[in-house]
């Protein structure tokens, strides 16, 4: 098993194919996992943690069926060994309440799902320049 | 005081049942009760007899036939007293039929203190009037309205007395009396309708009336005669007698009015004297004994009939005010429409009185029923009522005499019963009566009863005159009846159930209209927020596809654009919706707001994001403000935003920001020399969705100051704005200190 550079929790299948092309298209070597369901991805990152395996960067889309993206959030932060893994809150929602809770929770950003494809590609660059290119010492 | 109280007084103080003298169409003899001794003797009984009145004084009864040869023989005195005494009353004695030489007389015995007395006065009635009585007072109850009741009874004294004018004569409240009903020979000017003043008939007078029913002056012209008794002696006292001598001053009276024989019968109601039927004969004409109690039967069975009559009219009009209050009751309750219910139906406040008209002020209108004063007087009456009214009832039928400005409407208005509903809301109903007795004809005017005595002093003296003379009584109406201030009451409860009913209901529509909104709130975010997600869809395969698919002709690419911007410009229409609900979703949260900083930010970004940094933008002084950063934020965004926007194309575009601190507001105007807002269109501005004509070519949504007016509302502030087409706009939002 190896863990991959991002790690996605994403129900809606059309954004979730959209991203994984939008990836491919940001640096061909980015491997991407998706998950649907969060008790499946809590279960898989701790899988994960015991392996002492962890993801470059995890991405939780917030509304979620069952477990929220919140949710996964806090799990994450009780995990120690993925306590430091980068998470970033994916949402449609621009909610201040949403953003506010996201903070609160530990999420080191929020993003509000950019509108097309250009867009999040535009979005997906700058992700990677900035975690994976200039913040290496995170990881 | 003036002449007429005078009258009043000294008339008042006449001893009229002691006159010491009696009229002389009879005698009188009275005895000792305990002696049987004679005590009192009419001098005239020497008219009568072969005696004279100093003969018999002292005799006892038993040897007074010795003294009259005239009497009978068989006339037993002391049998009779004895009757009486075991009988506790005369009644059944009186009258008792005497023969006094050839001619018939009647004998009536009565108690008077200390003394038996006997009148004699002749027979003159030759038949039994019992069955005429009979037929009479059937004649009489054959009626059923109150006016025909006193016609019939009038007609049935006049042909039972035959006299030549027989009138009822009522008391008013006040003691002047009024001609209600008359019969009288055709020749003869009618009385009827006419008042005559109080004073005409002085208090003892009434008081004589009551206990002694009926009264007759056989004529005038005659010579009274004296009543002898002991020297120190009291004049007897002659209440009940049939033959007490007249005052000279209502002798005077009648002299004067050309009536040479008068009788009157009373009408008593309630204990009360109600009235007279008062009868004038204009030569003499005695009335037999019998005859005068025949017409007190009359006066009797009239006066329990005037009781019961009037108890039953009253009751009829009680009846009607009580159906009134509760057919509005019932209005009330089924009509949402307070007015409607109250003036619109078939009964309406007007019934609730005798009113003729009546208006009621209700959430600052007014309305009107039946005649009333012109609006704007009632207007004046209102706002005077409101400054006055302790209580929740006033009422006057003099309303002139209190309110002085009410004079031009005293025909309309000199009664007024004001009922107040809310004293906070100014809310009351007025009910109006007519002035009343717009002329009274007096028989004579009242207040000319005094003429100058030989010695040059004012002497009341009886009135020469009886013409009629018209006395223009004013401001005056109809007194208000307990039942009709009861009723108003009671009307008055059931419209303030009324009311307050409807206010709870219009609080519980509020609540419900607030829930529907908040609903609405959490619908439409819902909705747009779950509209964005299969959007973004499209719009991210759209680019996709374009991206994947480079061997695409032109005319493909161009229409997968246009399902992209078509896409984006949903996207940022819900956005703006989102806005809006959110602003109606979420809870102020007050702060202070540094509001220099706040605007130098949503300067810099809006010039950035609509790349218009040629446009001079000027921060003037910008005051802390009370509010939610947030939604703060979001106003002032799209206020700067639309300022930089719609000037952004004119020529030297400037924008400029300032706030004042103002008594209780924080005022902020932020000007702009842009395209200007059509005044036309001045209420649409701030609708939903709505965009100007001008403003075709600039992208918006039409939510943009919809959303801020919510937020200035949800801060208790105020959004407004001057523009001229072409010249530019300001925009004010103002804020509670």
């Amino acid at each position: 098993m190896t863990s991959p550079d991002i790690f996605y929790v994403e129900d809606d299948q059309d954004f979730a194919f959209i991203l994984e092309h939008a990836v491919k298209e940001v640096d061909e070597t980015l491997t991407l996992s998706v998950m649907e369901d969060g008790r499946d991805a809590i279960a898989r990152l701790e899988d994960y943690a015991r392996e002492k395996m962890r993801p470059r960067l995890i991405l939780l889309d917030l509304n979620l069926p069952g477990l929220s993206g919140l949710d996964i959030l806090k799990r994450i932060k009780e995990i120690p060994f993925l306590r430091h893994t980068p998470v970033i809150l994916f949402s449609t929602s621009d909610d201040p309440a949403d953003v506010r809770a996201s903070y609160e929770f530990g999420a080191n950003a929020y993003l509000t799902k950019p509108s097309g494809y250009n867009n999040l590609i535009d979005c997906l660059k700058s992700l990677h320049d900035f975690w994976f290119t200039k913040n290496k010492s995170i990881n | 005081m003036n002449n007429y109280q005078v009258d009043l007084t000294n008339c008042d103080k006449e001893p009229i049942h002691i006159p010491g003298k009696i009229q002389s169409q009879g005698f009188l003899i009275a005895v000792d009760i305990q002696s049987y001794q004679v005590t009192y003797v009419s001098d005239n009984i020497s008219a009568y007899v072969e005696t004279s009145a100093g003969v018999l004084l002292n005799l006892h009864v038993s040897v007074l036939a010795e003294h009259v040869p005239a009497f009978p023989s068989s006339l037993d005195f002391e049998q009779l007293f004895k009757l009486g005494r075991s009988q506790d009353s005369f009644d059944l004695i009186n009258p008792y039929k005497v023969l006094i030489g050839d001619s018939p007389f009647y004998l009536i015995i009565y108690t008077s203190g200390a003394e038996y007395v006997m009148e004699f006065e002749p027979i003159t009635l030759d038949f039994d009037i019992q069955n005429l009585i009979g037929r009479s007072v059937s004649r009489i109850l054959a009626t059923h309205s109150l006016s025909d009741l006193l016609g019939n009874a009038a007609l049935e004294v006049k042909q039972l007395i035959e006299y030549d004018r027989v009138m009822i004569y009522k008391f008013h409240d006040d003691g002047h009396g009024e001609v209600v009903a008359e019969v009288k020979n055709e020749e003869l000017e009618p009385f009827f309708g006419l008042h005559y003043p109080a004073s005409d008939i002085p208090q003892q007078a009434r008081n004589l009336y009551k206990a002694n029913l009926t009264r007759i002056i056989a004529d005038v012209h005659s010579e009274d005669s004296r009543i002898l008794t002991y020297e120190g002696k009291e004049n007897l006292d002659l209440t009940h007698s049939g033959l007490r001598a007249v005052s000279p001053i209502h002798i005077q009276y009648l002299r004067n009015m050309g009536v040479d024989s008068s009788f009157s019968i009373s009408l008593l109601s309630k204990g009360e004297l109600w009235g007279l039927i008062a009868c004038h004969n204009y030569t003499p004409r005695f009335i037999d004994y019998k005859a005068r109690e025949g017409a007190k039967m009359i006066g009797n069975i009239l006066s329990s009939a005037l009781e019961y009559r009037q108890t039953e009219e009253d009751g009829e009009k009680d009846e009607v005010i009580k159906d009134a209050v509760q057919s509005l009751s019932t209005y009330l309750e089924k009509d949402v429409d307070l007015i409607a219910a109250l003036t619109k139906q078939e009964v309406t406040l007007l019934q609730v009185t005798g009113a003729q008209g009546v208006a009621i002020c209700f959430e600052n209108e007014m309305y009107t029923v039946g005649e009333t004063p012109p609006m704007e007087l009632i207007e004046d009456l209102f706002g005077w009522l409101r400054r006055n009214m302790q209580d929740s009832v006033y009422h006057t039928s003099q309303l002139p005499e209190v309110y002085r400005a009410a004079a031009p409407i005293a025909a309309q208005a000199s009664g007024i019963l004001a009922c107040m509903l809310s004293k906070e809301m100014g809310e009351l109903v007025v009910w109006f009566k007519p002035e009343q007795l717009k002329t009274i004809h007096w028989a004579g005017n009242p207040e000319k009863n005094m003429e100058p005595a030989p010695d040059g002093t004012m002497v009341l003296s009886p009135r020469h005159s009886f013409e009629s003379w018209a006395q223009l009584v004013k401001n005056t109406s109809a007194k208000w009846t307990a039942v009709e201030i009861t009723a108003v009451l009671r009307l008055r409860e059931k419209i303030l159930y009324a009311v307050n009913k409807k206010a709870s209901e219009i609080r519980i529509l509020n609540e419900r209209l607030k829930m529907a909104y908040e609903e609405l709130d959490t619908f439409s975010y819902t909705v747009s927020h779950d509209l964005r997600t299969p959007l973004t869809t499209i719009k991210s395969y759209t680019e996709l596809f374009l991206a994947q698919n480079t061997s695409l002709d032109d005319k493909g690419k161009m229409m997968l654009d246009r399902v992209v911007s078509g896409a984006d410009k949903m996207t940022f229409l819900i956005s703006e919706i989102l806005k809006l609900a959110r602003v109606g979703r979420s809870d102020i949260d007050f702060s202070k707001i540094n509001m220099s900083s706040l605007i130098n930010g949503i300067v810099e970004e809006v010039t950035f994001a609509q790349k218009s940094a040629h446009v001079d933008v000027q921060i003037g002084d910008c005051p802390e403000l009370s509010g939610d950063q947030t939604l703060l934020s979001q106003a002032f965004t799209n206020i700067i935003g639309n300022a930089v926007k719609y000037s952004a194309k004119s020529e030297n575009p400037k924008v400029s920001i300032n706030g004042t601190v103002g008594e209780e507001e924080i005022i902020y105007s932020i000007r702009d020399n842009g395209i200007g807002i059509d005044i036309n269109h001045h209420d649409k501005v701030f609708e939903l969705f709505k965009r100007m004509e001008n403003v075709k070519d600039y992208e918006g949504t039409g939510v943009g100051l919809a959303i801020v007016k919510r937020i200035l509302e949800k801060h208790h502030g105020r959004i407004w704005f001057d523009s001229e087409l072409g010249t530019g706009t300001v925009f004010y939002m103002a804020f509670k200190k």
